[in-house]
């Protein structure tokens, strides 16, 4: 009978602990009170408690028979999918809705390596269109359609 | 304008945007920021006063909630943008008091804004559940003195009207009361209508028709006058603590740098609107009354936001409660 | 017999033709709109609000209560399609739906959804229309120490949300509490974990966190493999449940009707665990359990019918109190005060009408839906044909847009990129984010009121077995406990068992 060690289990097993750990220091930071008034580092002091302790127990319980591999990680998909509303939130106000929106669809077309440069520019457009006439023209949201950085 | 037209903008927009580009201010349309969320007190006098300065204004004014942070957010927002115009603030009371309960606000409030006009003044109300043992205020006034710290005080949450109230109430009657805060009005009327909670101070926007319908016991107001609304509720004043006089008082601002012309157009619009017989019956309902023109004024507002400001700070600091 | 006639008042109001119409526009557009990703029940009246001002009072109301109900259908279509969940309810429906929709039994789920929301619908109209004083004074006995002791009962009935290990659904379901506590502390105004930032002061915002962590994860899993989903090579056939499907909807529905009812009716935060709760009860009775997560029927018919009986008893302490119950509700009151009607404790007596007529058009804005959504179904399921590829980048820009649009903040945007790589990186690592999300909707609610509960006994810990509701749902809380967890000690002593040998 031969003992591995669960990738997945142990590295979740940490990140619980790291994330506790960092929701105890910073609780510690704050007034703790008592338990008859508690203060606002109390109770997220004894969550992150519990947290610490139940990613200590998943981390032990990492070594067992048969470990589960973890695989392939989509890496294209997090550099080119989460920066797209990251890009989103920089831009919509300084260029405007328009071109924000288009350059975000753009940025997350290229995601996948099935998409051909050209339809990524054409999907961009048509969904910068389809959001335009329905969000800003007919709902009247308050964005602005072209920002500052777009007047001359 | 070539990408607009790429875009299928409809030939009506463009034709309205060309004409509308021929007059001087305004040329296109004026975003109200409102520092709270859609559907609040704050929101519901934006709505109804954007509209009406829109059509005095030839434009249309769209409100954008911008809440967060007590309205800090909202307003830090309206500080930083461009001050064409074409950015207004519409913000209450917190415009002053979050000047002392955030010790480090993003902006100067005193600097970093120009005035447009007050728009209302929101009265309060000191309530209490409805099996409460007094009859009257001076009762009230007797037995929250003796009782002091066995009854509870709820309030919306740090820097809402109803804490600002509370903490007038406390300090005015010199008795610590429990407080216990919630997350909004809504949460805290609710304990307060099942009699969890004792005394609550709120404005009449969300009080009125609780007090109508007879399920919390009014006790005063919080004006220098009685209400029309509520001829048998005596004020503060008459109850020997003056102190406790409050209204939550709504004001327009545009970001510091804001030619003076356009504040006055602003101005101007304000007072139309607010002299307009369908904004006063709607005002009505909520328990108030539109500002009088010579308060709907740039001079009015900036006097009524430096006396508040000096004001709340000792309030406040007694309280020792910040927000941050 | 009193409400008869008030019901016929209302029917009366309700079906002018004027009304109708405008009932039928509502739940199209709240449909339309609450389909596209990201964009959830809050969001979409939020968009559409400024169009209900310029209607009579009674028609602006009923529109927005079919607006209301459109996106509530829109967003669990977008929830079992894509697990792309626009609001707290139907994240628990995107659990199983979407999985039913990988095996390529979309139009089934939608079908499940759409009858078991019907059928709640129309019985918690019923409800709210007989009952509604009487349930208005149940919800007032609920105190802090009440809540408190919901959310505890909601708390351990999470673990049943997860179908891997316990263990890590329970991390999870703690971290989600701890994120639940990001910004200020309403007690004493110290700001919390927000590292400076004083635009997460109100606390994350649950939409980017629900889009980050299921539908952005579920998009950087399909980018994995590059490979074409398996939704497309069986899905057209099954639109319609099976007669075994019917079968087996049936019971869950009803449980999750009287479930969302009951819970519905409490103002601050009953109607969010109305769904999970749902979820949990089906899976206990299941015999079935472990299909739970694998895409079964009742995990579906359970939460929506619960869900959407909910979004309707919800309306109680609105119409009788003038009190909100959620943000959608506050943003009912905002609309309807701009219409001159101050909500109170009167609306009914001082505007029958109105009230009346507001009822009699949720039933029919239901009935609308079905007839609406059945044929639709057929289209949405077409949607998934849709190569993926050019699929994502679209959701993309629509839940830019919708997580932009709650409250024009950009960092709500930036909280999306990173719950998305938390939910990815969670996922990869077999926790599942159903328990996160749960803990963190209850972390704030569970705090507050155990901190309120304690202020108002001056300190006294035995209020909350003092007071006999909190009592009793602490005590069901620990029935649930036993329950949960004896099958579980007695399956390890089992595989401990078959070790040995």
């Amino acid at each position: 009978m031969k003992t591995e060690i669960d990738k997945g289990d142990a590295i979740a097993g940490i990140l619980f602990i790291l994330a506790g750990l960092f929701f105890a220091y910073q609780s510690l930071g704050m007034e703790l009170g008592t338990s008859l008034r508690m203060g606002p580092g109390y109770f997220p002091l004894v969550l992150a408690g519990v947290l610490i302790l139940l990613g200590i127990t998943v981390m032990v319980k990492a070594v067992r028979n048969e470990a589960e591999p973890i695989g392939p990680l989509a890496i294209r998909g997090i550099l080119l999918i989460l920066p797209a509303p990251i890009f989103f939130g920089l831009t919509v106000r300084g260029l405007g809705f328009v071109a924000s929106l288009f350059l975000t669809a753009l940025i997350a077309a290229f995601a996948s390596r099935k998409m051909k440069p050209h339809y990524a520019v054409l999907l961009a457009v048509l969904v910068t269109i389809f959001s335009t006439l329905v969000f800003s023209y007919a709902l009247g949201l308050p964005f602005q359609r072209f920002g500052p950085w777009l007047r001359f | 304008m070539t990408y607009l037209r790429l875009a299928g903008v409809s030939v009506g927009a463009l034709l309205a945007a060309n004409a509308a580009l021929a007059q001087g201010y305004p040329e296109r349309q004026i975003t109200m920021v409102v520092p709270f969320a859609a559907g609040g007190p704050t929101d519901t006098v934006a709505r109804l006063v954007a509209e009406k300065m829109g059509t005095e204004l030839g434009t249309q004014i769209i409100i954008e909630n911008l809440g967060g942070a007590g309205g800090t957010l909202g307003a830090a927002q309206v500080a930083e943008a461009e001050a064409d115009g074409y950015t207004v603030l519409l913000h209450h009371i917190g415009m002053a008091t979050s000047e002392t309960l955030y010790r480090n606000l993003a902006y100067d409030t005193l600097n970093a804004f120009e005035y447009v006009g007050l728009v209302t003044e929101v009265p309060m109300t000191v309530l209490a559940r409805k099996d409460f043992e007094p009859a009257d205020m001076a009762s009230f006034v007797e037995y929250v003195k003796a009782n002091g710290d066995s009854l509870t005080l709820a309030n919306a949450g740090i820097g809402a009207a109803s804490h600002l109230c509370g903490m007038l109430l406390m300090q005015a009657l010199e008795v610590p009361l429990v407080t216990v805060p919630y997350k909004g009005t809504g949460p805290a009327m609710t304990d307060l209508l099942g009699g969890q909670v004792d005394i609550m101070c709120d404005q009449t926007t969300n009080t009125t028709k609780q007090i109508q319908g007879g399920t919390v016991k009014a006790y005063a107001v919080t004006t220098p006058e009685r209400l029309e609304l509520f001829p048998d509720l005596p004020t503060v004043a008459e109850a020997g603590i003056p102190e406790a006089e409050v209204s939550i008082w709504h004001g327009i601002y545009t970001p510091k740098g804001t030619p003076a012309e356009v504040n006055e157009a602003l101005s101007a619009s304000l007072q139309k609107a607010l002299a307009d017989p369908a904004i006063v019956q709607a005002f009505a309902d909520l328990g108030t009354t539109p500002s009088p023109a010579e308060d709907a004024t740039p001079a009015a507002l900036k006097e009524k936001l430096e006396t508040e400001i000096a004001r709340w700070k000792p309030v406040i600091e007694a309280a020792g409660v910040y927000a941050d | 017999m009193e409400f008869l006639s008030n019901l016929a008042l209302g029917f009366a109001t309700a079906t002018s033709v004027a009304n109708l119409g405008f009932c039928l526009i509502g739940v199209i557009l709240g449909t339309l709109v609450g389909v596209l990703p990201g964009i959830g029940a809050t969001a979409t009246i939020a968009m559409l609000l400024p169009i209900t001002f310029q209607l009579e009072p009674v028609s602006s109301l009923i529109m927005l209560a079919g607006i209301y109900y459109g996106a509530q259908y829109g967003g669990s279509t977008t929830a079992i399609l894509i697990n792309m969940p626009g609001e707290s309810s139907s994240a628990v429906t995107a659990i199983d739906g979407y999985q039913l929709a990988r095996k390529g039994k979309a139009g089934t789920a939608l079908a499940v959804a759409a009858l078991g929301s019907f059928f709640a619908g129309s019985v918690a109209t019923f409800l709210v229309a007989i009952f509604a004083p009487p349930l208005t004074v149940v919800a007032l006995k609920f105190g802090a120490a009440e809540y408190f002791s919901l959310m505890v009962l909601g708390l351990v009935s999470s673990v049943a949300l997860a179908h891997g290990s316990i263990l890590k659904a329970l991390a999870m379901v703690v971290l989600g509490l701890l994120l639940g506590l990001v910004g200020t502390d309403i007690y004493s105004g110290t700001p919390r974990f927000i590292m400076g930032i004083r635009e997460y002061a109100d606390g994350l915002n649950f939409v980017a966190v629900a889009v980050g962590v299921f539908g952005i994860a579920e998009i950087l899993r399909n980018l994995e493999s590059e490979q074409t989903r398996e939704v497309m090579k069986t899905s057209v056939r099954n639109l319609w449940p099976s007669r075994e499907d019917f079968r087996r909807m049936i019971a869950p529905m009803l449980r999750g009707t009287a479930l969302g009812s009951a819970l519905g009716i409490l103002p601050g935060g009953g109607a969010i665990l109305a769904s999970f709760a749902s979820y949990t009860v089906e899976k206990r009775m299941s015999k079935t359990p472990q299909e739970f997560g694998r895409g079964a029927i009742e995990g579906v018919a359970g939460p929506e019918s619960a869900n959407n009986a909910g979004a309707q008893t919800s309306f109680i302490p609105l119409l009788t109190l003038g009190i909100p119950a959620n943000p959608v509700m506050a943003l009912m009151v905002g609309a309807m005060i701009i219409q001159g009607i101050v909500p109170g404790p009167n609306v009914a007596t001082e505007q029958p009408a109105l009230f009346w007529g507001i009822i009699a058009s949720m039933w029919i804005g239901n009935l609308m839906l079905i007839v609406l959504n059945l044929p639709l179904i057929g289209l949405w399921v077409k949607l998934l044909t849709v190569p993926y590829y050019v699929l994502f980048p679209i959701i993309m820009a629509f839940c830019s847009i919708g997580v932009y649009s709650v409250r024009s903040n950009v960092y709500d945007l930036y909280a999306v990129a990173a719950f998305g790589l938390l939910g990815y990186v969670m996922l990869k690592l077999r926790c599942e984010p159903a328990p996160l999300l749960l803990g963190f909707v209850l972390g704030p609610l569970l705090e507050e009121n155990l901190r309120r509960a304690m202020i108002l006994s001056r300190g006294d810990p035995a209020t909350f077995v003092s007071r006999p509701i909190s009592a009793g749902l602490l005590l069901l809380s620990l029935v649930v406990l036993v329950v949960v967890f004896l099958p579980q000690v007695r399956k390890k002593r089992d595989e401990v068992f078959v070790e040995d040998n």
